[in-house]
């Protein structure tokens, strides 16, 4: 058991506690401690299948919200088919159900050699130890060159108020407009999600702002999810709504004027939608994690999620560098082969040799039908890396209404899965 | 252990544990996870944790192991039309198994006053 009587971290501007750390508490509990940053879907998974699973750990998650919004079911809001209370998620049943402890706070660094994590809770700075450490802050943008305000061009690529932002500048549109939107280069954070998006705003201006159209700059060669169903949509469901340009590299943005330059020209219009390249959360960068040769994510061991430079930190969900796609199905799958590794390892077992990930994603293409995409890995021994099994892989045959239904209660599941 | 919680209990879990979770955490040791445990969780994004479905999919746990598994054979060898088709191809045989044999010693649907 850790017996750290480091006291906390002072740091400028913080005011000195008026309360000491109990002694009596930390020498009566002999539980290893766990402590998980990020309460998305790979936090909140990796905290409650710890708990569900490994018995006598304690767990602490971090986020620096009160609640999660998911961006699974977040462009249906942006249209404002849904809610977003549809797509909050509290952190009340990992606490009261799973006895998860959660702290809402910004991880702000990590010292892998005390193996302390420095956390803003408020005003103040507070050092958490751990014995194990689980980063899972999802993605960091690297924000393009220019005149670039998130706040007035948003890219809705984090749940949230950016939602919110994003639904209200398109219900403001007016016939005639423009919705200029970007797909970052790969990898980024949900592979069919920028095309999705492009669906679902091009379905709500033929339907609500008939004679407003949607560009498409997508700065990959070509769709990079699903691209018989994405294809079918832009060419053919979305003709004369829907421009798709490939190949369009960001060169630069300017947010208060609402324009964009590219690769495949100047673009100006009332809603732009820069969904901005990306990079591993900050804390994984902070903590001098990352080190795969992009020089964007961190390299980590698909057995556990083991960093390759710290055994004791985990890194999963978008900002680690399996070559997995990035989304919220695929951080819960990683979760649990982290949660088992880490119960292995306070076995001081090694962990499953044969774990398998899996990856599935329903997309609304039309305001009625859905299409899907899954994808499963196997670990391969020889490359010590996740191998995608090519027999499990594929988009769905067409979109449905069936499909659209599916889709709902994906998210239902999956929701109660990492948050319930 | 220096984990400042102000306004968080020490304490560890809150619920009870299973009677063999708790036996083994009085002796430090955490129970080794059951076979097929990790490969099944992989359903539960859909199907639900501990194979209970939330809304619209099947529940999956507590069934015949034998039934399951020759459900999840049949998905992996027929020509893919749904996406649980494709899901069954992620695994060998012998994974379909261990995933079939750990679902079967779950709580069905229905039974969810326990492990709650």
């Amino acid at each position: 058991m850790n017996a750290n009587r480091r006291d906390f971290i002072k740091m400028a501007g913080f005011a000195s506690a008026s309360w000491a750390l109990p002694k009596a508490v930390s020498a009566a509990t002999t539980a290893p401690h766990v402590l998980v940053i990020g309460g998305g879907f790979g936090g909140a998974t990796v905290a409650k299948y710890l708990k569900l699973w490994g018995g006598n750990i304690d767990v602490t998650l971090i986020d620096r919200d009160a609640s999660h919004y998911a961006c699974i079911l977040s462009n249906l809001v942006v249209t404002g088919a849904l809610p977003m209370s549809r797509i909050q998620l509290g952190y009340t049943n990992l606490q009261t159900k799973r006895g998860v402890n959660f702290a809402q706070g910004e991880a702000l660094s990590v010292d892998p050699m005390a193996k302390e994590v420095t956390v803003k809770i408020g005003s103040d700075y507070f050092a958490y130890s751990y014995d194990k450490l689980v980063l899972a802050p999802g993605i960091e943008f690297i924000n393009p060159a220019g005149n670039y305000n998130a706040s007035l061009t948003p890219h809705a690529w984090k749940a949230g108020p950016q939602t919110l932002l994003l639904k209200n500048q398109l219900s403001a549109m007016t016939k005639g407009q423009t919705f200029v939107m970007t797909i970052p280069k790969s990898p980024y954070r949900c592979p069919p999600g920028p095309y999705e998006r492009a669906c679902s705003v091009a379905d709500y201006l033929k339907r609500k702002k008939s004679g407003a159209k949607i560009i498409v700059l997508d700065a990959n060669a070509s769709i990079q999810a699903e691209p018989v169903n994405f294809g079918n949509a832009f060419s053919k469901t979305y003709k004369g709504v829907l421009t798709y340009i490939p190949n369009a590299a960001v060169v630069s943005v300017d947010s208060s004027a609402k324009s964009i330059v590219t690769s495949q020209g100047t673009f100006k219009s009332a809603v732009l939608n820069v969904i901005p390249n990306q990079r591993a959360g900050q804390i994984v960068t902070n903590a001098g994690l990352v080190n795969d040769p992009t020089g964007k994510w961190a390299l980590v061991n698909p057995l556990s999620y083991a960093s390759t430079l710290y055994p004791d930190i985990h890194i999963l969900g978008d900002s680690q560098g399996t070559g997995q796609p990035k989304s919220g199905h695929m951080a819960n799958s990683q979760a649990k082969v982290c949660a088992n590794a880490i119960i292995r390892a306070f076995n001081g077992e090694a962990p499953d040799p044969s774990p398998v990930t899996s990856s599935a994603c329903f997309s609304p293409i039309t305001a009625t039908t859905a299409a899907w995409l899954t994808a499963s890995f196997q670990y391969d021994p020889t490359t010590k890396a996740m191998k995608r099994v090519e027999a499990s892989f594929a988009e769905a045959p067409q979109p449905t209404s069936d499909g659209m239904q599916q889709m709902f209660h994906w998210a239902d599941n999956i929701f109660a899965d990492s948050f319930g | 252990m220096t984990t400042m919680k102000s306004h968080h209990p020490i304490s560890t879990t809150l619920r009870p544990t299973l009677a063999v979770g708790a036996a083994l955490a009085a002796t430090g040791l955490m129970a080794a996870p059951p076979p097929g445990q990790l490969l099944s969780s992989m359903c539960s994004q859909c199907h639900g944790t501990n194979g209970l479905a939330v809304s619209g999919f099947e529940s999956i746990s507590g069934k015949s192991a034998t039934e399951m598994y020759k459900t999840l054979l049949e998905m992996s060898q027929r020509r893919p039309e749904n996406i649980m088709d494709l899901q069954a191809r992620a695994y060998t045989p012998e994974q379909l198994r261990l995933i079939a044999n750990y679902l079967a010693t779950l709580p069905p649907a229905g039974s969810e006053t326990l492990n709650k």
